[in-house]
């Protein structure tokens, strides 16, 4: 849930995650890009169970997800650390973890 | 912004640690570039909101006064290369000073530094329990860090479990920024807590503003609705999906959309370790680098300061600071040793003060109550290859070390590192009186793609 008391966010931007389109806002991170529209799910486990982000800081790798960007290759990047972009494709569904 | 290739100085870090050693040093050093993960200087107490974010009133409050005027004073230093938004792999030796890998999530560099500060803080303990994996449930400084530097709640009602009264913190942010606290835990009873304080009458007194400021806080949460409860520890998150509830010990299910967790923090040791610098075992697993008076590590020309060589707060971590600002000054040949001597005398009065207090606060904060708990044999232990503390045990009690328990279960072999699941292990080993020696550390410190380093 995005505070709105005393804070004006960057401008715009959308970018993709599993194929929906999300508004985002420059300088937000990844991870809290997804969690302002309730997409808590960073990937599934060997017994396919949902997992989400853990410690927000770097460490525990929990929210790593695949990101794409123009003239890129595919990445896998911790979201908590990593600024939204727009035009950024997001997936969380990777087969193997 | 500038990255040069070759540096007199490489801080690891931009916390107040970091950025004290870099005011100690004056920009009398030529070429010292700070290094951290966070796109903005600050660390962990000072997450500031990224550069397009205009915040009123940040972080507002008396507890943050010195910090920010430290951070102020540290951005304006103009001999200093701010390398934000980059995360460190790997310091390793080279000749007679150290090659440092850097990642900034597409490209990978590589600098050459003569000398190297570690200044990388603390993160927070993981302490596992049932449903502990379910999106919605994260550590408290990680629900913190959101509130501070992102302006977000990460979950509309959040409920609060631990034993470290940084908690009572954390719930007040939360519900200042529209979130609720439906619940706020602490494993241990109250009489423990002041029983511990009572045992250190002299720094109660010492501290008495800063005690009294948690205890107001307290008053206010149960003021604004939030019911703060002692002797009552989580046993179990619920939900589907995502989080649904708490299950506390006294049989309290709290409804929740989210979990935060608060039982104490670890310091980070990658690095150190991976360099090969002394480290002692703490009491819950942790690592802390060993250092002298002057904060030099056991191996030349490399620094330790702050929550890396031990967790005691940010005034600790900043006198630390100092001194290895001091002492690379001092080494360097800019500074004599009395001045040196003269100027490290606030830094170290500072620092034995605050250790004082993280004493008081830790024994106040043990999370004894809770790790000494046995959870399930299924409930998952290393979070990045789904191993269980049942699979752990089983292959500790067949094996003799950690290297040979994450062989043989994958516990550890993950993209956290270990710093999720080691102490916890270790955890498990002490308790059938194995020796306590860690994971061998391995490269790289992060995550990154295998294409990048060798591009
Ligand atoms: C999540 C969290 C929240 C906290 N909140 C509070 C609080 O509200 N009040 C309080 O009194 N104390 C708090 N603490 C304790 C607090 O960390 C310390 O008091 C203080 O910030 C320590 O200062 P430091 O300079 O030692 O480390 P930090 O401030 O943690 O700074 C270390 C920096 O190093 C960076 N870093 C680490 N490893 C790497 C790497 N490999 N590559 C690049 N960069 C790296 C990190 O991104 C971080 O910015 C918190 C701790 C944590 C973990
Ligand atoms: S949530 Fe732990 S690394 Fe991102």
């Amino acid at each position: 849930m995005r505070s709105r008391q005393g804070v004006v966010r960057g401008r715009p931007l959308s970018l993709q995650i599993d194929g929906r389109v999300i508004e985002a806002y420059e300088g937000e991170t990844l991870a809290a890009a997804m969690l302002a529209v309730d997409a808590r799910v960073f990937r599934r486990d060997t017994q396919d169970r949902p997992r989400g982000l853990f410690c927000n800081m770097g460490v525990c790798s929990e929210c790593l997800v695949d990101v794409t960007q123009a003239g890129q290759p595919t990445r896998r990047l911790r979201a908590c650390v990593t600024d939204v972009q727009a035009d950024m494709v997001v997936s969380t569904t990777r087969a193997e973890t | 912004m500038n990255v040069r290739e070759d540096y007199d100085l490489i801080v690891v870090g931009g916390g107040p640690a970091g950025q004290a050693a870099c005011l100690a040093l004056q920009d009398r050093l030529a070429r010292v570039a700070v290094i951290d993960e966070q796109s903005r200087p600050g660390g962990q107490i000072l997450r500031q909101p990224p550069r397009a974010f205009t915040v009123s009133n940040w972080q507002a409050g008396g507890t943050y006064r010195k910090l920010k005027a430290q951070l102020r004073a540290f951005e304006t230093l103009s001999g200093v290369d701010w390398l934000g938004g980059r995360s460190v792999l790997d310091v390793r030796a080279e000749g007679d000073g150290w090659r440092v890998l850097v990642s900034d999530g597409a490209q990978v560099a590589s600098l050459r530094t003569r000398r190297v500060l570690i200044a990388a803080g603390c993160y927070d303990m993981t302490t596992p329990l049932p449903g502990w994996t379910l999106p919605g449930v994260m550590s408290a400084g990680a629900v913190q860090a959101f509130v501070k530097s992102q302006r977000l709640t990460p979950g509309r009602r959040i409920a609060l479990a631990g034993s470290h009264p940084l908690q009572l913190l954390v719930a007040e942010q939360i519900i200042e920024a529209g979130g609720e606290v439906p619940a706020l835990a602490f494993a241990q009873s109250l009489q423990s807590a002041l029983v511990q304080a009572a045992r250190r009458p002299m720094t109660v007194l010492a501290h008495a503003p800063q005690l009294l400021k948690v205890l107001l806080g307290g008053l206010r949460l149960t003021a604004s609705g939030c019911r703060i409860r002692f002797g009552d520890r989580p046993v179990e998150v619920v939900g589907e999906e995502q989080v649904q509830a708490l299950r506390l010990a006294s049989g309290a299910q709290i409804d929740c959309d989210a979990v935060a967790l608060c039982f104490g923090f670890l310091p980070q040791s990658d690095l150190v370790r991976g360099m090969g610098l002394n480290v002692l075992q703490g009491r819950f697993g942790g690592w802390t680098a060993v250092h002298d008076p002057w904060m030099r590590s056991s191996r030349p020309g490399v620094y330790v300061a702050g929550e890396t060589t031990g967790v005691k707060g940010a005034e600790a971590a900043g006198a630390e600071g100092a001194l290895a600002g001091l002492a690379i000054a001092l080494d360097e040949g800019l500074i004599t040793s009395v001045e040196a001597e003269r100027r490290a005398r606030g830094p170290r009065r500072r620092r034995g003060r605050a250790i004082r207090f993280a004493e008081l606060l830790d024994a106040i904060a043990d999370p004894s109550v809770f790790l000494s708990q046995a959870q399930p044999a299924d409930t998952i232990l290393c979070r990045c290859e789904d191993v269980t503390q049942g699979a752990v045990d089983a292959a500790v009690a067949t094996v003799e070390t950690p290297n040979a328990v994450k062989l043989s279960t994958r516990c550890g072999m993950g993209p956290c590192q270990g710093r999720n699941c080691e102490h916890l292990l270790l955890q498990r080993m002490n308790s059938v009186e194995k020796a306590p020696q860690g994971f061998r550390a391995r490269f790289p410190a992060r995550p990154v793609r295998i294409g990048d380093l060798t591009a």
